[in-house]
Parts: C-alpha cells; structure tokens; sequence
C-alpha cells in the first residue's frame, strides 16, 4: 500500500516536472528587485511557468550561466576579461542586454550642511586622504568623517571602486556594511557618515549630494550627466540555441518581456532608470 | 527479541557517533584542504602583515589585523563576562532564596534564547545612537561589539559558572561554615573548589564570543583595523568571512583565503582550548600527588 502511493507521488512529480516549463534566473543583488517584479508580472501571462531566482551576486549568476545552471544570468557588471577568455574556451556565447541604469547616489545625514561634492573630493575621503568634514569646507564641522561602504561582494562596491576610487585602496577605516538599507538606516541616525547607494534605494531620511554640480535623478543618469552610474544587464547564453536569437521558447518570452514597455515600467517601479521607453508609441 | 533491541539500539548510537566523529573530521579535512592553495601562494605573509584587500587587482590577504580585532574583543568581552558571570551565580547559589534564583533562572534562561541577529538588531539600534551620544565617531565600533556579546554571552557564562559552583560538594561549605567561617570566605573556598570546572566554562565562553558572527557582522563596524580606542570599528575574521564568501568566486584564492580564515579560528580555538585542558591536568595531579 505505501509503496504504490509512493509510487503515484514519485510519478505526478516527475509528470508535473516535464509538464512545466521551468525558468532559472540567478545573479546580481542589485537587480533582484526589478527581477522579483518581472517574474511576479510574467507569471501573470504563464501561470504553469516555475520560476526559480536567486540573487547571489553577478559573479554567481555568470558561473551559473557557465555550468548550465541558470537559463538567465542578472549582472551588475560586464563580464570580466577572465570570463570572456573561459566563454570562448568552452565555446559559450554570452550576450549582454543592458536592461536598466543604476545611478549611485552619495549620501549623507541631512543637518550635515554640505550639497555639492567632487568626484576628487570623494575619492579622497575613501582613500583616506581626507579624514575630517572641515578639511573639504573650513564652514563644515570639525568632527572625523564616519565612511561607510557596502562590502566587497556587493556590485555597488565594484562600481564605487571603479568610478570613483580608479582601483586605489580604500583607507583601512572604512566601514563595511552588509546591505544598502543598513547604510541608509546608519546615515540616518549619524550626523557625520557618509556613503553611497543605488539610486533607487535613497529615502527621504536621508541627503543626496549632487556630484560635480549635478544631482542624481532619471534623466541625469540616463543622459550620462550624472557621473557615477552604470548598466545593469541580463545575460543570456545564446550556445545553448544553437548560437543564434532565441525566438519562441521561454527564456525568449521573458526577454521580450523585461525590454516591453511592461517590463520596463517594473524597473522604473522598482527604483532604476528604465534603458528602453516606458509607455507603448502606439 | 530483547538481544535483539538491545543489538538495534546499541548500533544505532555506534553508528551516530561514528557520524558525529566523522563529520567532525570531514570539517578539519575540508578547511585544511581549501585553506591550502592560499596558504601555499600567500605564503606566512597572512600572519605577517594587516593589509586586507582581497578584491583589488593586486590583492593582499593579511589577516594579521583581524586576527587580532578577534583577540581582543574575545579578550575584552571575557573579562567583562565572566566576573559579572560570577558574581551572579555566586549570588544565586550562596544568597538567594528560592524565589530569586527562579527569577535568575527563568531571566537567563528568557535572555538565552535570544537570537544571535536579534542581539545584533539591538546594537544598531539601541546601543550604536547611544555611542554617537557619549562622543563616540562611529555608532559601530568595538565598544558596540563587546556590550552586544556581553548580553548575549551572559546568560550562557552565568548557568555554566552556577552549574561548575555547583559541582561543589555541599559538605565543603557548610564544613566551613560550621567552623564559623563569614559566609565571603565560604563562597571563597566554593570558588577554589569548582576553580577547573570554572577554567572549563570560561574556555566554552572564549570559544563562544569568538566564533558568534551575527553579532559582530552587524555591530563591530566592518573595518580591517587595529583599534587604538574602545571607539574604533573593527572587523574580526567571522565577520569577514560571513561577509564576502557569499560572492567569492568558486576556487579562487580569495575563496582559499576565507577557509584559511576560518582554519585561523580553529587553530586558536584549539590553541586555547588544549591550553586550559593541560592546565587543569597539571592542577589536578598536583592536588592528589
């Protein structure tokens, strides 16, 4: 008796497994939440779809996409040399499509009375060379800056590192945070911090500095005024299609999906600056 | 059938030891084998030098200063621990009445249960605004770390230190009572009484404050520095750990370099904790000769 309900149990798994199409979308922190909306609304059009995504981090979403274990891969970053070399080793085609921009706003407390900053100013507070707010304005107070950063596995971290730092060190007293709402919710509550995080995670608790007499806002960051941003990208392996677009299978569906104006509304919704428009031309 | 139960039950408990011991091996053998390829390509530099900057492009993986973030805050928060610890239990089991011991117990046992993150959530937000208030830089700092372990490592120190004064025979003190000692000089003789039990829970509290990673991801201030000031942020090795392994890329040596880490913790671990046991050894056969 046991082993035949078991056996009609092991059966209706493995029948509803080959049913259902199955989608793996891993990678990127910093795109999950615009992942997370897409999956919801996409679900919507295929309810028999399972879905399964992770939010590990860009490196983990591009190895999953090399052993075959993500159909999707979400980055915050372009691949690196290293993996280009590996993708044409093992005769992978990854291809990139840049789905959002992500624009980092520096932020500080809001009594602090600072608006303006450079990018020099910036990097020398990171690197240490700076280490009181009255060295930037003698009208700033003479109290040591709290620096506050995400930590080193965070796409933000590798953007901050690469557009404003260039690759110098960060000062050994630089705090490392371990999510953008902890830093917001540090900056809050400490006069003297400063830090920076993706656009689409600043509040009203705390202040945007304009970088460079420019302020961070959608426009700002799409026309590239704004300085410290970057694309965020899908990466899809195209080898797995016999090196040629996708056009009628799921993971194609959920391409043409996130670029539509739909789709591309949940970016907008979730705090980034859409790539394509937002509203049909029709 | 009874041999036969017996037989069963026996296996069944051979076999779940043998489990435990082999896990246990599994977890030496791991950390030894990932740790080697940084340990062959760092060379000693990891213990040598402080300066951690795993993802640059010509990284350095000196542990040097987490290492010692780690010591220190074991050392401050033992010290700060344990004789609060004991002059709890020691109330508890010298002075109070039944009723106050129950509430003590009922306390420690309530406060124990607290999740380590939870500990943490009270230190960003209870105790980190109160740093900036008594003049500190940073709401996240060393002093952060030790109040946040101390109430979480507390309730742990006091049953262990009431349970090592226990472990006194009764006869002992009431002996010393009798022939009219103050009550301080009999909870003086417990004390040296219970003094290798004692040694063993303050190893188990070491170990404890020096391998807890929520607190110390969440509170210590995430910096690789040697503080000169309660006030400084550090960053012990489970926290680094904790931090960057989610996203370091499989086999590389900066992955190596994280089970290094934690083989680090182990070896130190393991340093104090056969230092206390040889200790003890020694004190015992020089007690009964």
């Amino acid at each position: 008796m046991k082993r035949t309900i078991l056996s009609v149990i092991l059966l209706l798994a493995l029948g509803f497994l080959l049913m259902a199409d199955t989608l793996v979308i891993k990678g990127s922190n910093t795109v999950l939440p615009i992942a997370q909306r897409w999956v919801e609304a996409f679900k919507k059009y295929y309810p028999d779809l399972a879905v399964t995504l992770e939010g590990a981090g860009s490196s983990t979403g591009i190895k999953a996409l090399f052993n075959g274990t993500a159909d999707l891969a979400n980055s915050s970053r372009f691949l690196k040399s290293s993996e280009v070399e590996k993708m044409h080793a093992e005769g992978k085609y990854f291809t990139p499509i840049v789905i959002a921009y992500d624009g980092i706003a520096v932020i500080v407390n809001k009594s602090l009375p600072i608006n303006d900053i450079s990018r020099e100013t910036l990097k020398k507070i990171y690197t240490g060379k700076i280490t009181t707010w009255n060295q930037i304005d003698p009208s700033l107070p003479k109290k040591r800056i709290t620096i506050y950063s995400r930590n080193t596995a965070s796409g933000t971290f590798e953007t901050w590192e690469n557009k404003v730092l260039d690759k110098e060190r960060m000062a050994p007293w630089v705090q490392m945070l371990e999510s953008t709402q902890a830093e917001v919710e540090a900056i809050k509550r400490n006069p003297y911090a400063i830090g920076y995080v993706g656009y689409g995670y600043v509040t009203e608790d705390v202040k945007v500095l304009k970088v460079e007499g420019v302020a961070p806002s959608m426009k700002t960051i799409l026309s590239g005024e704004y300085s410290i941003s970057r694309p965020l990208f899908v990466f899809v392996d195209l080898s797995r299609f016999g090196n040629t677009w996708p056009e009628t299978n799921v993971v194609a569906k959920f391409i043409k999906f996130i670029v539509s104006p739909e789709g591309q509304k949940l970016v907008e919704d979730a705090g980034y600056v859409p790539a394509y428009p937002t509203t049909s031309s029709e | 059938m009874k041999r036969f139960l017996n037989f069963l039950f026996s296996s069944v408990v051979v076999l779940v030891s043998i489990c435990v011991i082999a896990a246990l091996i599994g977890i030496f053998a791991m950390l030894i084998h990932e740790s080697l390829p940084a340990l062959k390509k760092i060379g000693w530099e990891f213990i040598a030098s402080g300066a951690w900057y795993p993802t640059y492009e010509d990284a350095e993986f000196g542990m040097l200063y987490m290492i010692l973030d780690s010591l220190i805050l074991v050392g401050l928060t033992s010290v700060v621990v344990f004789p609060m610890g004991l002059g709890i239990a020691l109330y508890t089991t010298e002075y109070a009445n039944r009723r106050e011991r129950e509430i003590v117990r009922s306390v420690t046992e309530l406060i124990s249960g607290i999740p380590s993150v939870v500990v943490g959530l009270i230190g960003v937000l209870l105790i980190g605004p109160l740093m900036l208030k008594i003049g500190a830089w940073t709401p996240f700092n060393l002093l952060n770390a030790v109040v946040s372990l101390t109430v979480l490592t507390l309730p742990y120190a006091i049953s262990l230190i009431i349970e090592s004064l226990q472990s006194v025979s009764r006869d002992l003190r009431e002996a010393a009572l009798a022939l009219g000692s103050s009550k301080i000089r009999a909870s003086a003789m417990a004390i040296r009484g219970a003094k290798h039990e004692m040694l063993y829970a303050l190893v188990l509290i070491v170990n404890r404050v020096l391998g807890e990673t929520m607190v110390v991801l969440m509170v210590a201030g995430g910096a690789v520095m040697l503080p000169r000031s309660l006030f400084d942020p550090i960053r012990p090795l489970t926290a680094a750990i904790a931090s960057e392994v989610g996203e370091v890329e499989l086999g590389s040596l900066h992955y190596s370099a994280l089970f290094l880490a934690g083989a680090v913790l182990l070896v130190i671990s393991a340093v104090i904790t056969v230092t206390a046991e040889t200790f003890i050894r020694r004190g015992k056969r020089w007690l009964t000769g």
